[in-house]
């Protein structure tokens, strides 16, 4: 609904006439510009930062004031630019600025771009303090869900929740990750905003453990999207969170008969099966969940284990080779790898893959990229050498 | 940047207008450039205006007219996008102008950014909107829609309340008030077609019922009980209306809808309070013991059980859960005389003393809103 706002034109606010600025040196333009931003006299710091970096345009403090101030101001065009040259210009650690980088190409649609300065940001170690490493993150979240990095996105989202207990906002996020939706807050179908919402309680509500919440609006969900999917593995999910396999099972098979190639579901099922020994079952859903992704750990993850339960090592170890290769950093990986290779009667391999599980088994919570994981792992020192 | 952002508002200019503008212009001063804009804003020839005015901000960036005028043009004409980027720098110029807020903030919500432009639309009122009567309602009617969304739905009610009574159109109002009564974080446009109804009937039942329209507000819940029997809050709404009048209808439709929403609050809070006021304190405390582990930091929660304790007499019990209220809502007067009460019943003159005084200070704060 949007109201004619015709009689505005006839209120607009006296504004003072601004005098011409007196002519002054870089130093006390640079000083005038701190103090102006200090007392909070922000459109006058924006005036002497942007004449401080005309004089001088090396000055990265003045960049720095600026996109700060405008970033503060949600003016993201200028914020980008000025971020952009501070970049450019600073000597000293600019690791923050790749940060706001990323939001200021967000906020201004730009998404490839942020990507990948956010992923340089991590790269780097997500500096910043709590505050910005807080709404990067989320927005980080919001950019994997887009780029279909359901699972990456989702742990990022619910150490979240657990941080700060569930927020409207963080509940639509949840909800589009966990129905696989590339699609951010702004850009999805109105239609789809029950559904999303509905899937982000339950799934916040998951994450914390909180199963009578999560169920509520699981149930709800189903009983008016039952047929759409994504929605019965989401209620399998939150069933396997509480341990209650058979329910679990039933929902992803449920999401079978929705979605027939849905390898998320089969994955599942996979581990389910292999849990309760069946093995066969789980060897036709691991081989079929690899079939269909053949890029995802996961899969190759679920094979390998089966394939080790059903004693074919070397076949299981190969599949847990390629686990390793799409997802160096995971642990688990490493440990069946271990496994395999003891059964298999490679010792120098198995010792080192299980160092790899010791010093990596403490980090599966740790927000890093997985360069940053393996930092000082048995693995990565061999490789410097 | 600024130059970047005025080239593209330029270029959009330019294909809107290209048949009223001859193909070259020659180059024209700041001054000339205003006044031109100016004209064709008074007469009406918008799109030479945007055109104009993306001119003279090119020229002069911080053309505080121009990005007024150029952000609401572009608002009308439905490019939010670049209405918001230009009013953002405006607002950044003229931080105490409230409907400069307001515009930036319907802007955000038709660009669906429904957190700023909630933080942004409640700016403006806080700032003022002066005597501009429609702008205010189309802020208030926005406002009250985000709150919903960011189900603060309480909020949003009262204020739809506060909007029917001040002579708004209550089929506007309907669906709104229908979803935040429902608990429903949707907005009208939102709303699936199987469930449109639900949120009207919901709302037009509210009305009624605070219009004291009963037998009204009766109809209507019961005709959204017999076609929605299975949807959270339906039970909540139609319980509520019996509870006072029919108790032991209200009480079994309060209690389905536990059955429906295991989590619900407000019926427990209902429930709760029917019994409070029944002097039956063993009945409502369960309800309130639910509360409190569902919702460890609900005001009203730990209000009723600072009341109930009182009511059996444990003073000590009763001040410990009114000042968790009290930390959660200090600005509820109700919670401030239950610990006046409270204080003054367990001899704390000091304290009930200083209760007192913030009960005349909140109440004179609160009785001059409007």
């Amino acid at each position: 609904m949007i109201w004619v706002l015709s009689s505005l034109f006839f209120f607009f606010p006296a504004g003072a006439p601004q005098a011409p600025p007196p002519q002054r040196n870089f130093e006390q333009i640079a000083r005038q510009a701190e103090e102006a931003r200090a007392a909070d006299r922000l459109p006058d710091a924006i005036r002497l930062y942007r004449g401080g970096v005309k004089l001088r345009p090396s000055w990265s403090q003045g960049w720095w004031g600026l996109g700060s101030i405008y970033y503060e101001e949600d003016r993201f065009p200028e914020a980008l630019e000025a971020f952009m040259r501070f970049i450019a210009t600073s000597k000293k650690d600019v690791a923050p600025a790749y940060a706001f980088l990323g939001l200021c190409e967000y906020e201004t649609h730009d998404y490839v771009h942020a990507s990948e300065h956010f992923g340089i940001w991590v790269r780097k170690g997500l500096p910043g303090n709590t505050q910005l490493i807080d709404v990067a993150s989320f927005h980080w979240a919001l950019l994997l869900t887009r780029e279909g990095q359901f699972v990456q996105a989702l742990f990022l989202l619910e150490e979240k929740a657990k941080r700060y207990g569930v927020s409207p906002l963080l509940a639509e996020a949840m909800g589009l990750a966990s129905l696989r939706m590339k699609n951010l807050p702004e850009d999805y179908p109105l239609e789809r905003r029950e559904m999303v919402w509905l899937a982000g309680e339950a799934s916040a509500y998951g994450s914390l453990h909180d199963f009578d919440r999560a169920h509520e609006f699981a149930g709800r969900l189903v009983a008016h999207y039952g047929q759409e999917p994504n929605v019965h593995y989401l209620n399998g999910t939150i069933y396997s969170f509480e341990q209650k396999t058979e329910e679990a099972a039933e929902e992803f098979r449920q999401e079978l008969r929705v979605s027939p190639n849905h390898a998320p579901a089969m994955i599942q099922l996979a581990f389910i099966d292999l849990q309760d020994s069946r093995l066969e079952e789980a060897m036709s859903m691991a081989k079929q969940a690899v079939a269909l992704e053949a890029k995802d750990p996961l899969a190759h993850y679920a094979l390998g284990r089966v394939l080790l339960a059903t004693e074919h090592f070397q076949e299981g170890a190969n599949e847990l080779e390629i686990a390793k290769e799409l997802a160096p950093a995971s642990a688990k990986v490493r440990f069946q790898l271990a496994r395999a290779y003891r059964r298999l009667g490679r010792k120098a391999d198995a010792e080192r893959e299980s160092a790899v599980f010791e010093a990596l088994k403490d980090k599966i919570e740790v927000l890093a990229t997985p360069e940053e994981k393996l930092k000082g792992t048995p693995e990565e020192k061999g490789k410097a050498k | 940047m600024i130059a970047d952002v005025a080239a593209l508002l330029l270029a959009f200019a330019v294909s809107v207008s290209a048949q009223a503008v001859p193909a070259k212009a020659p180059a024209q001063s700041f001054e000339q450039v205003s006044r031109a804009a100016q004209q064709a804003r008074d007469e009406n020839r918008d799109d030479d205006a945007i055109r104009l005015f993306q001119q003279g901000l090119k020229l002069k960036p911080d053309w505080n007219e121009g990005l007024w005028y150029l952000g609401t043009l572009l608002y009308e004409k439905e490019h939010f996008s670049q209405a918001r980027d230009l009013l953002r720098q405006f607002v950044a110029l003229n931080p105490k102008f409230g409907p400069g807020w307001a515009v930036l903030g319907m802007s955000e919500y038709q660009a669906r950014e429904y957190a700023r432009a909630l933080e942004h639309l409640q700016r403006s009122l806080s700032l003022g909107l002066g005597d501009r009567k429609q702008l205010a309602d189309s802020v208030f009617y926005h406002v009250a829609l985000l709150l919903t969304r960011f189900e603060q739905f309480h909020d949003s009610l009262e204020l739809l309340w506060q909007m029917r009574g001040a002579g708004q159109a209550e089929a506007l109002l309907a669906e709104p008030a229908g979803l935040a009564a429902l608990g429903y974080a949707l907005l009208p446009q939102e709303i699936p077609a199987p469930r449109r109804e639900l949120a009207r009937l919901a709302g037009a039942g509210t009305f009624a019922l605070l219009d004291q329209r009963r037998a009204e507000a009766e109809k209507l819940f019961s005709k959204m009980v017999e076609q929605y029997p299975q949807e959270p809050g339906v039970h909540y709404q139609y319980g509520t209306l019996l509870l006072n009048d029919r108790s032991q209808e209200g009480i079994r439709e309060l209690e389905k809808e536990l059955q429906i929403s295991p989590s619900h609050i407000p019926v427990r809070l209902r429930l709760a309070e029917y019994y409070l006021t029944r002097s039956q304190p063993e009945k409502a405390q369960p309800y309130l013991d639910e509360i409190i582990k569902l919702e460890p930091k609900n005001a009203s929660g730990h209000m009723l059980m600072g009341e109930m304790l009182a009511s059996k007499g444990d003073g000590a019990g009763a001040i410990r859960e009114l000042e968790l209220a009290r930390e959660q809502a200090p600005q509820r007067l109700r919670i401030r005389w239950d610990l006046l009460r409270a204080y003054t019943a367990a001899g704390r003159r000091e304290d009930a003393k200083r209760e007192r005084t913030e009960i005349e200070k909140l109440s004179q704060q609160q009785s001059g809103k409007p």
